[in-house]
């Protein structure tokens, strides 16, 4: 619908105007695509590119707007532009067509920069990815003083770099140091912090001011170029060529290599793109970021990511397909219940708190509950850095900690994260559930005791759950749902809303022992403890999973875990699920909690460690495993064959375990799957999840590899019957 | 096949590569030229009857850019008859420019050729000349590192401590400093004049023979923060995964050490000799270039003399004195493992720790020691082999006659 002032519109903006005194105009471009936000698409290309016309006329300037003084590009949505379609970056797998698109693009903020007058990003929201290069296609961003707006390239994390420039007016505006550490990182930042950074030029306090400031630029730039379009450009804080940029290249390279171990290759290009393009014209420099985008947006990383950091991760946070609360109804969660003071129970009292909700947090030991406490104003300090300090302080004052099991008295939500034992627990249900309010919810943050063999002791199975959440719970963004034999859908719903207003990330997955995320995390890390039994190098094992893509190795997250605790859950593990984790890897995990070797906390795992950090891994693991006569491997004699070897072995072992979960009806979503793994356990973010990357083996390769791997190491790489009927009728876990 | 014959050498005396050597005020140019002037000097060479002046330089920018060779020898005066070319093999290219002049002579191509080399590392920074080991995207499809960490690697994977480092370092000293008295050097030094003729440097200036374990021990590991908080170690990762952490030994104390000089030697067919009324020094026994994978980089030098001796059907045994460039103490340590050779037929007069390493004249200059050395001792083979950046590694066998 055209604004009663409007001089034109489409389906991408429309165009006002302001009048000057002087009888000049200052052209306000709004970008108001359908729907509720501005995306980089085809259609939008056609629709600013007809603005442009109209405002510029054509090549020749024949038709341009009378009295143009200058443009703002401005939105009538509530963020600026968030970025790329990526409905179709999923999809795209055609390069010229990508190319095409994309330089297409460039040809339209060149237009936009070249315009003649000055132009002016209105950042009232948020500017993200294309959206923000964009903004950096004008001369000038304003945005509005509010932490809510944000300003950012975060492409890498999708497997891709900025493609409409960024990579290129970034450094040129706010220097290459400080503009790689944006790009290679996908950094995101808050509207002040933005300012500080360079990535914004103003603030305004309202949308209003934002205007007149806008205005005012305008008028006192007449005639505007960017930096890089005028003679004698001077790169600031050095150009990349130079001796500075040159140790910044190299040193970023490594910084980059040290964290992705090689299998991530976007900021190693944003790296790439940065320097060969700072060489070269700007014109020309586009081309080279037009070529590594193109390369990287038909890759199948890209894809994967793409799916599961952005569509899944999405449609995880917006509950899609997941029991809802009937409209209008609220959770009826107030007062929540930690039971037990732990790392776990502290952080989870900590973190509700923070949401708003009052917690009473319970321990019958005082040091548990000071020592929480302590720990609680630590991370208040670290992570509400927003708030004021008397803000922060209420976040605390939220938290009661009690030694009395009658301050529980009245909670709607109870957690407990008290020790991993069934009597244990049972114990504690039967003692808390009946102070509870009426309709309240029993939930146990329990890592892998069956939900239904502890809602025996309830009252209410119907209204007992399991939410598992990850250590520490105050950073780690996921939870994970788990529904027992009883537990019903308005429970669900309610613990969803508990979820979404705690921030987290929900899988929801059905009762089994160790659900789904456990399970896949212990074939991980037994598979690292089994790969050194077996006689390979430990610092292979390590490398093979940081070069497949894994977060952390399997032998510093054993250590992290404590091998003692390990070694009591494979007690668990092996009453409840039987033979097939007994696996030679077992008993060089009881062998090393019997030589005193328990992990980082105790100084000694898998790893030496030296003032609590870690120093190598143990040189004396060759003798232990020597001595234990385990049956022992042909290492390959080639380190880095034998290290692709090694993840490749550890990254199937884990797949076959999802399989095992789909199969067994644990794993009832795909999205979960990838979700649960990367966001939970830190499965190789490179993949997309297990699932992508047994699409991208192939499901009949993949199930030829897990039988020719059973035949070799065991049953537990055995593909479960999911897998051989999808390969049989050529399915896919997702759509190529 | 022709054989090729050194029918004379001569090298400048090594600067310290800083502003305070004493070759800063010279000219790259001048200090190539000086020693191609004191070479025709000796042997009364009809500079137009050079077929080719070929010289190794590794830094070609800025003054030592647009073939040094050429206007070294127009500027020496030399007939414009007699062409000139540059060559860059990195660390090789002095040894690389004898090698190809031999090469052109044993064609039947050239008759008689002037090769060398020159750096001057005070004026004309390592690195100045940019190049592809900068560029992100080589950096990441081709992965390598400072050399400085090839060598720590290197250290680390053979378990060669500081200790074992600053010891070589230490008696590296000590050789270089006991040559020096007793004039090892003399044969092939020529003083570097300057315009008026007056002596600007005539002897290395960069040995410290009274040098100590102790003091050595006291000096910072040169490549620790490039390594350790920028991380370039994490580099190695990938083609070394089965080293953890690089233990960083090498220092400014146990690695060659930055100068600047120029060497020339005489490269002919016996008849041009004869023709000339010149009498050969030696006869080039056999050459050979290698490439090595980039990120150890350093490790060429064992398949290069493998390869020399192999082209020449020789052993180690059959070798009087060997010349491993001291590019760091690991190089020649490592080169003695491998090679089952005892020091005391390697870098008998020291090596670059002590005196320097000119980086695209050493292999000129090692070969004019090498061949001294023979003489003064009266033995018969020497070998001189160079470590390369990028991965490679140079042999040369020279045989008196």
């Amino acid at each position: 619908m055209s604004l009663p002032d409007s001089l034109f519109h489409n389906d991408v903006c429309s165009i006002t105007a302001r009048f000057l005194p002087d009888g000049g105009r200052v052209a306000i471009l709004n970008l108001a695509m359908a729907g509720r936000v501005n995306r980089i698409n085809a259609a939008f290309g056609q629709g600013f590119s007809a603005a442009l016309g109209f405002l510029l006329g054509d090549d020749k300037g024949v038709g341009r707007l009378e009295g143009l003084r200058g443009i703002i590009v401005a939105t009538g949505h509530k963020d600026f532009c968030v970025g790329a379609d990526l409905d179709w970056l999923l999809t795209a797998r055609d390069p010229s067509d990508v190319m095409a698109m994309v330089q297409g693009l460039h040809a339209l903020f060149r237009r936009l920069e070249t315009a003649g007058v000055p132009v002016v990003a209105a950042l009232t929201g948020s500017a993200l990815g294309g959206g923000y290069e964009l903004a950096l296609a004008c001369h000038h961003r304003i945005a509005l003083d509010d932490a809510r707006v944000q300003l950012g390239l975060p492409e890498v994390n999708l497997g891709v770099i900025p493609g409409a420039g960024g990579t290129q007016r970034l450094p040129r505006r706010i220097g290459v140091q400080p503009a790689l550490e944006i790009l290679a990182q996908g950094q995101v930042l808050r509207a002040p912090k933005a300012l500080a950074r360079g990535l914004v030029d103003q603030l305004a306090p309202s949308v209003e001011a934002l205007m007149e400031q806008a205005v005012a630029w305008i008028l006192a730039h007449p005639g505007c170029k960017q930096p890089w379009d005028g003679d004698g450009f001077k790169w600031p804080g050095g150009h990349p060529d130079g001796e500075l940029g040159r140790n910044v290249f190299m040193a970023g390279a490594a910084m980059i290599f040290a964290r992705t171990a090689g299998a991530f290759p976007a900021p190693e290009a944003v790296l790439t793109v940065v320097q060969e393009g700072g060489r070269l014209d700007f014109d020309a420099a586009l081309q080279v970021e037009a070529r590594a985008f193109t390369r990287l947006a038909v890759s199948d990383q890209a894809k994967d990511m793409i799916r599961t950091f952005f569509f899944h991760k999405n449609a995880a946070d917006k509950h899609e397909g997941l029991p809802a609360l009937p409209a209008g109804q609220d959770a009826g969660i107030r007062t929540v219940a930690v039971l037990g003071a732990g790392m776990m129970g502290g952080g989870l009292a900590f973190v509700a708190a923070s949401a708003g909700y009052d917690v009473v947090l319970r321990d019958i030991r005082p040091e548990a509950l000071d020592a929480a406490m302590a720990r609680a104003r630590q991370q208040a300090d670290k992570r509400l850095k927003h708030l004021s300090a008397g803000e922060r302080q209420a976040v605390l004052d939220r938290i009661r900690p009690t030694l009395s099991a009658q301050d529980l008295a009245g909670a709607d939500l109870v957690i407990e994260a008290v020790v991993e034992n069934l009597a244990v627990k049972h114990k504690v249900i039967a003692e808390v559930e009946p102070l509870l309010a009426p309709g309240a919810i029993f939930a146990s943050n329990t890592s892998a005791l069956p939900i239904s063999s502890l809602a025996q002791a309830s009252a209410a199975p119907q209204r007992f759950v399991g939410l598992h959440y990850f250590s520490p719970v105050e950073q780690m963004p996921l939870v994970e749902i788990i529904a027992g034999r009883d537990t019903d859908d308005p429970t669900l719903a309610r613990c969803l809303d508990f979820a979404r207003r705690t921030k987290k990330t929900p899988i929801v997955v059905a009762d089994g022992y160790g659900f789904y995320t456990t399970r896949v995390f212990s074939a991980y890390i037994l598979e690292g403890a089994q790969l050194v039994a077996e006689g390979r190098d430990p610092r292979l094992v390590e490398w093979g999973a940081r070069q497949a893509g894994m977060v952390v190795g399997p032998l510093q997250v054993f250590d992290e875990v404590t091998l003692s605790l390990g070694s009591h859950v494979l007690q668990d593990a092996r009453r409840e699920i039987g033979e097939m984790i007994d696996i030679p890897g077992t008993r060089l995990v009881a062998a090393m909690v019997d030589a005193g070797r328990l992990g980082k906390a105790h100084g000694a795992g898998f790893y030496d460690y030296k003032d609590g950090r870690r120093a190598g891994t143990w040189p004396g693991i060759g003798a232990l495993v020597e001595g234990l006569g385990l049956p022992r491997a042909t290492p390959d004699p080639d380190p880095v064959a034998e290290a692709r070897l090694l993840g490749r072995r550890l990254l199937l072992a884990q797949c076959a375990e999802v399989a095992r979960r789909m199969d067994q009806g644990v794993l009832l979503r795909h999205r979960d799957a990838e979700v649960g793994a990367i966001f939970g356990i830190g499965f190789a973010p490179n993949t997309g999840g297990p699932l992508a990357l047994m699409d991208r083996v192939g499901l009949p390769e993949l199930v030829a590899e897990l039988d020719a791997m059973a035949a070799a190491w065991g049953p537990r790489f055995a593909p479960a019957p999911v897998l051989r009927r999808m390969a049989e009728r050529g399915e896919r876990f997702f759509p190529a | 096949m022709p054989d090729a014959y050194l029918f004379d050498a001569v090298r400048t005396p090594r600067g310290r590569g800083k502003s305070s050597g004493s070759l800063y005020p010279v000219r790259p140019i001048d200090l190539l030229a000086g020693a191609l002037s004191a070479l025709q000097a000796r042997t009364g060479i009809p500079t137009d009857q050079v077929d080719d002046v070929i010289a190794g330089c590794v830094t070609q920018a800025g003054e030592q850019g647009a073939c040094i060779a050429r206007f070294a020898a127009l500027q020496a005066g030399w007939h414009f008859d007699a062409p000139g070319v540059t060559l860059n093999r990195f660390c090789g290219s002095g040894l690389e420019a004898v090698n190809s002049a031999a090469a052109w002579v044993m064609s039947g191509m050239h008759d008689l050729v002037v090769a060398g080399g020159v750096e001057s590392m005070s004026r004309v920074k390592m690195g100045s000349d940019g190049g592809a080991i900068w560029d992100m995207r080589t950096q990441f499809s081709v992965g390598s590192v400072p050399q400085g960490i090839s060598a720590d690697l290197i250290a680390t994977w053979r378990g060669f401590s500081r200790q074992d480092v600053d010891a070589f370092a230490v008696e590296s000293q000590r050789r270089a400093g006991a040559a020096l008295a007793r004039g090892a050097f003399d044969r092939s030094l020529v003083p570097v004049r300057d315009e008026a003729g007056l002596v600007v440097l005539d002897r290395d200036e960069l040995p410290r023979p009274d040098t100590t374990a102790e003091k050595l021990g006291a000096l910072p590991a040169s490549f620790e923060t490039m390594g350790r908080q920028f991380k370039l170690d994490e580099l190695t990762r990938a083609r070394y995964p089965q080293v953890e952490r690089v233990t960083h030994v090498h220092t400014a104390g146990n690695s060659s050490g930055i100068v600047d000089g120029a060497a020339a030697l005489l490269v002919g067919s016996k008849e041009k000799g004869l023709a000339l009324g010149l009498r050969p020094r030696a006869r080039i026994r056999a050459m050979a270039v290698c490439g090595e994978e980039p990120v150890i980089m350093l490790t060429g030098p064992m398949p290069a003399t493998r390869r020399a001796l192999s082209r020449a059907g020789m052993t180690v045994g059959d070798i009087d004195l060997f010349e491993v460039n001291e590019a760091f103490a690991v190089v020649p340590m490592a080169w003695m493992q491998d090679l089952g050779v005892e020091h005391d037929r390697v870098n008998v007069n020291g090596g670059a720790i002590a005196l320097g390493h000119p980086l695209g004249a050493t292999g000129a200059m090692l070969l004019c020691t090498v061949l001294d050395e023979l003489e003064a001792r009266d033995l018969s083979t020497g070998l001189v082999t160079l470590c390369i950046g990028g991965g490679m590694g140079i042999a040369t066998i020279i045989e008196r006659v």
